[in-house]
C-alpha cells in the first residue's frame, strides 16, 4: 500500500523538489508497512483467539464485504461506470460455491426431501466427488474443506466473470444513467431467474439450500486472506498502465479513444475482473450465512456497497475499505439503535449527534480556511442540537417526553444520515480520490515545488519578469 | 503520407464537407484555415475516425482509415489534439502523457499485476518517452509539475500537455486543432517555435487548424482554405491570402456595404500577419448571403 504512482518507473525528475532520498524513504516505508501488517496480524490473532464470537463474525463480514466493495470500486470508481448489478454477480458466485461445497450428508437429506427441487444432476455437482474421482481422497475429509472451497470459489468467480463479460457488452453502446439502469436490471433479472422453475433445479427456487459449511466464511484468517489478495490485485491493477487507461476512460472516454485506448476492451475487462471478485465475495458470503437464499442478494446489498464507496471516497481502495468498515460497524453493532427508549433519551442522542456534526463542520471550515468560521452548516445543526439536547435533559420530568419509542429501522436511517452528512461536508468522500500511503501521511508531496522551482516557475509564467510588458490574452475562439 | 480523395460528409441536410481532396507529404506542416463553420474541425474528425465519410476515401501511408475506430487510427500513426481541451483532468501531467502509450503495451493485465520484468521494462520506457515529449516544452511541465493534476495547470500549460500527449501516442502525423487558442502573443510565438521543432527534431508531419494568421504565416509550408466545406484554395501562404476568392470568403465582396476602413484593417491583418485575428463570424457571416 506504500506504492506511489510516480515511483513505479524511476523517473528522471526525481532529483528536485520534495524528492525522496529513495533508499531512506523506501526503507522507512517498508518498515512502516511491515509494522502495519504486524499490528493487523496481532489484531486478527486477538480477535480470532478472543472470546467474542460476534466480533469474529463482524471481522469476517468486513473482509467479505470489503472484497465486494473493492471490486465494485474498479468499475464504479476507477473506470467511472455506475454499475448497480453487483448483487447479481455475487449471487452467481454464491450459489455456485454453495452448491459445489455442500457436504454429502446435506446432499442426501436434500435428495430425500420432498420439497427439494434440486435435480440429480445438480446434486452430483460436488468438488468432493470430483476429488474422489481424481483419487485425491485425502482432500475429501472435513479438515480439508478449504481445498474444496478454494476450487468451488474459483469456479464461482469464473462463472460470475463470464456474466461480467455479458454485462460489459451493453457498456459499449450505453453511457451514464442508461447503462446504470441496464446493470440494475441485470442484477434483478439474475435473482428472479434463479427463482424460476427454469433454474430451480440448481437453486432450489425460493427455498434455496441450507447447510453450506461456514468454516471458511466465518474464519477471520481465510476471509482476510481473500481480502488481501483482492486488495493486492486491485491496487497493482490501479497503478499499472491498465489502471491508468481505465482512469482515462473515467475522465474522458472520447479522449482516451482518441489516444489509442481500446475503450471497448477495457470496459469489458473491468466488468469481468470486478465480477470475478464479486463472485468470490458471494461465495464467502453464502458460507458466512451458511445458506444460499435469494433474499441474501437483494439490491440492498449493492446499495450498502455504494454507500461504503461514496462515504470512503470513490476510486480510493483504502477509502472504500474505510467506508466498508463504517457500514459494517453500523449494521452489526446498530442493535442498540433499534431498542425502545424514552423520548427524552432520543432527544439527547439526536442533540449530541447534531452537535458532533456542527463541530465537524466547524473543524473542516477552519482547516479549509473558509470565512466566516460559523457558516449555516455549523450553526443550524449546532443550534438544533443544542435545543434537542437541552429539551431532552431539562424536560425529563415532562409527561410528554416520558413516552417511549422504538427505533425501528434506525440502523438504515443512521447510515443514510451518515451518507448525507458526508456528502454535504465532503462530497468526494472521506479519502476523496487519494489513497492512504506513508508519503501522504507524512505530507511528502511530489507536486509541490522547491524554492528553486518556485522561482523558475514564477519567471516562466510572469511576463513582467521575462521581459514583456502586458499580458493580453485573446479570448478562446469559437469554431463550429 | 496522408491523402483525402473526394471526401463527402453530410449531417442530415447539411453538407458539411463536399468533395474534399488534398495530400500531405511526410515532414510537411500544412494549415487548414477558413471562416467559422467552414468544416475545419469536421475534417479532423473525419481523419481521426470520429465521423465516417459518406463517400470518398482517406488513405494514410497507403492504407485506408475509413471506417476504423479512433483507437485503431492511433495505432496506424495519426493522433490529434482537441480544440476544447480534452485532458484527463483529475490525473497528473505524467499520467496524461503515459495513457496514450498504453496502446503500445505488449503485456496482459495479469503480467501488469504481477509486475513481470517485461512489463516493468515497458513501463520504464513509457516514463522515458513521457519525459522526452514533455521536455519539448522546456522546464514548464517538468519537475513538480509532472505530479500535479492537470486541473491546477494554466490554460497554456494544458494546451502544451495536450500536445505532449498527442506526441506520446507514437503517431507520425499530428493534427493540432488550434494549438495557440487562448495564448498570449508571447506564448503563441513560443508555440510556433515548438511546432517547428516538432517537425524538425521530432520528425512529425503536422496538419493544423488555426485562426491566428501570424502563426499560420510563420510555419506553414502550405495552406488549405476551406469555406462551406469546399476547398477554396491551396498553396503557399502569400499566394493563398491574395486569392480573390479567399478574401471574398473572409471579408465579403467589395460591393457589400462594409465600411472601407474596417475592411482595410482586416485585410491588413490577413496579409501582414499582425496579431489581429481575422474576423470570421462577425464580419463574414452577415455579408455572405
Amino acid at each position: 500500500m506504500s506504492a506511489r504512482p510516480g515511483d513505479a518507473g524511476g523517473n528522471g525528475a526525481g532529483a528536485r523538489g520534495y524528492r525522496p532520498h529513495y533508499l531512506a524513504h523506501r526503507v522507512r516505508n517498508s518498515l512502516l508497512t511491515l509494522g502495519g501488517l504486524a499490528v493487523l496480524l496481532v489484531v486478527l490473532l486477538l480477535v480470532d483467539g478472543g472470546a467474542s464470537v460476534k466480533l469474529k463474525q463482524v471481522f469476517a463480514l468486513f473482509a467479505i464485504w470489503g472484497i465486494a466493495t473493492v471490486s465494485l470500486n474498479l468499475v464504479n470508481g476507477v473506470t467511472g461506470i455506475l454499475s448497480l448489478g453487483h448483487h447479481g454477480f455475487m449471487l452467481i458466485g454464491g450459489y455456485v460455491t454453495g452448491l459445489l461445497v455442500l457436504p454429502t450428508a446435506t446432499r442426501d437429506n436434500l435428495a430425500r426431501s420432498a420439497r427439494s427441487e434440486l435435480s440429480d444432476f445438480a446434486m452430483g455437482l460436488s468438488v468432493e466427488n470430483w476429488f474422489r474421482a481424481l483419487g485425491l481422497d485425502s482432500l475429501t475429509t472435513p479438515e480439508t474443506l478449504w481445498a474444496r472451497f478454494l476450487v468451488a470459489v474459483l469456479i464461482g468467480g469464473l462463472m460470475a466473470a463470464l456474466f461480467g463479460v455479458v454485462v460489459g457488452f451493453p457498456s459499449l453502446r450505453l453511457r451514464g444513467d442508461y447503462l446504470a439502469i441496464v446493470t440494475f436490471a441485470f442484477g434483478e433479472a439474475i435473482r428472479l431467474l434463479a427463482s424460476t422453475p427454469l433454474m430451480s433445479s440448481f437453486t432450489n427456487g425460493a427455498l434455496g439450500f441450507a447447510g453450506v459449511p461456514s468454516d471458511i466464511g466465518k474464519s477471520v484468517w481465510w476471509t482476510f486472506g481473500f481480502l488481501a489478495v483482492t486488495v493486492f490485485v486491485m491496487a497493482r491493477l490501479k497503478y499499472s498502465s491498465y489502471g491508468r487507461a481505465l482512469q482515462g476512460i473515467r475522465e474522458d472516454e472520447i479522449a482516451s479513444e482518441a489516444m489509442g485506448v481500446n475503450t471497448a476492451y477495457h470496459k469489458v475487462l473491468a466488468f469481468a475482473i470486478s465480477a470475478f471478485f464479486a463472485g468470490v465475495a458471494g461465495g464467502l458470503w453464502v458460507s458466512w450465512v451458511g445458506t444460499a437464499r435469494l433474499d441474501l442478494f437483494l439490491f440492498f446489498l449493492t446499495f450498502y456497497f455504494l454507500v461504503a464507496i461514496s462515504v470512503g471516497g470513490t476510486g480510493s481502495i483504502t477509502g472504500v475499505l474505510l467506508g466498508t468498515a463504517l457500514v459494517v460497524w453500523v449494521r452489526q453493532y446498530g442493535d442498540p439503535l433499534e431498542q425502545t427508549y424514552a423520548l427524552s433519551t432520543w432527544a439527547v442522542a439526536a442533540g449530541l449527534v447534531l452537535l458532533a456534526v456542527a463541530a465537524l463542520a466547524f473543524f473542516l471550515r477552519r482547516v479549509r480556511r473558509i470565512k466566516p468560521d460559523l457558516g449555516p452548516v455549523v450553526y443550524v445543526p449546532g443550534a438544533l442540537g443544542l435545543v434537542a439536547a437541552l429539551v431532552g435533559l431539562l424536560g425529563q420530568g415532562m409527561p410528554a417526553l416520558q413516552a417511549t419509542w422504538q427505533g425501528f429501522g434506525m440502523r438504515a436511517i443512521t447510515l443514510a444520515l451518515l451518507l448525507i452528512t458526508i456528502m454535504i461536508l465532503r462530497p468526494v468522500g472521506i479519502m476523496g480520490r487519494r489513497e492512504f500511503t506513508w508519503a501522504w501521511l507524512f505530507r511528502e508531496r511530489l507536486d509541490e515545488p522547491t524554492e528553486e522551482e518556485r522561482a523558475q516557475d514564477a519567471w516562466l509564467s510572469n511576463p513582467a519578469l521575462s521581459g514583456r510588458a502586458g499580458a493580453e490574452r485573446e479570448d478562446d475562439e469559437v469554431d463550429a | 503520407m496522408l491523402r483525402l480523395a473526394g471526401v463527402n460528409k453530410s449531417f442530415g441536410g447539411l453538407q458539411a464537407i463536399t468533395d474534399l481532396s488534398f495530400e500531405l507529404a511526410e515532414g510537411e506542416i500544412v494549415s487548414v484555415i477558413g471562416p467559422n463553420g467552414a468544416g475545419k474541425t469536421t475534417v479532423f474528425n473525419l481523419i481521426t475516425g470520429v465521423y465516417t465519410p459518406d463517400s470518398g476515401d482517406i488513405l494514410f501511408e497507403g492504407g485506408s482509415l475509413k471506417g476504423l475506430r479512433p483507437n485503431a487510427i492511433v495505432d496506424r500513426g495519426v493522433a490529434r489534439t482537441f480544440q476544447n481541451l480534452r485532458l484527463f483532468t483529475n490525473l497528473t501531467v505524467l499520467e496524461n502523457v503515459l495513457i496514450p502509450q498504453h496502446h503500445k503495451l505488449r503485456s496482459t493485465w495479469v503480467s501488469s499485476v504481477f509486475r513481470t520484468s517485461g512489463y516493468l521494462a515497458q513501463e520504464r520506457r513509457m516514463h522515458e518517452v513521457a519525459l522526452e515529449k514533455l521536455s519539448f516544452f522546456g522546464p514548464r511541465l517538468m519537475g513538480f509539475r509532472l505530479h500535479q493534476s492537470v486541473e491546477v495547470l494554466s490554460y497554456a500549460n494544458r494546451r502544451r500537455t495536450e500536445m505532449a500527449r498527442a506526441m506520446a501516442t507514437g503517431a507520425k502525423l499530428l493534427l493540432l486543432d488550434e494549438p495557440s487558442a487562448g495564448m498570449n502573443p508571447k506564448e503563441t510565438r513560443e508555440i510556433t517555435e515548438i511546432i517547428r521543432r516538432m517537425r524538425d527534431e521530432g520528425g512529425y508531419t503536422i496538419l493544423l487548424v488555426e485562426h491566428k494568421m501570424n502563426l499560420v504565416k510563420d510555419i506553414s509550408d502550405r495552406v488549405i482554405v476551406l469555406d462551406y466545406g469546399r476547398k477554396l484554395a491551396e498553396g503557399a501562404y502569400a499566394d493563398v491570402v491574395n486569392d480573390p476568392a479567399v478574401i471574398e470568403a473572409y471579408l465579403g465582396k467589395r460591393s457589400d456595404k462594409t465600411s472601407a476602413v474596417a475592411r482595410a484593417r482586416a485585410a491588413d491583418g490577413l496579409v501582414a500577419g499582425s496579431s489581429v485575428d481575422v474576423p470570421g463570424s462577425a464580419a463574414g457571416g452577415e455579408e455572405r448571403s
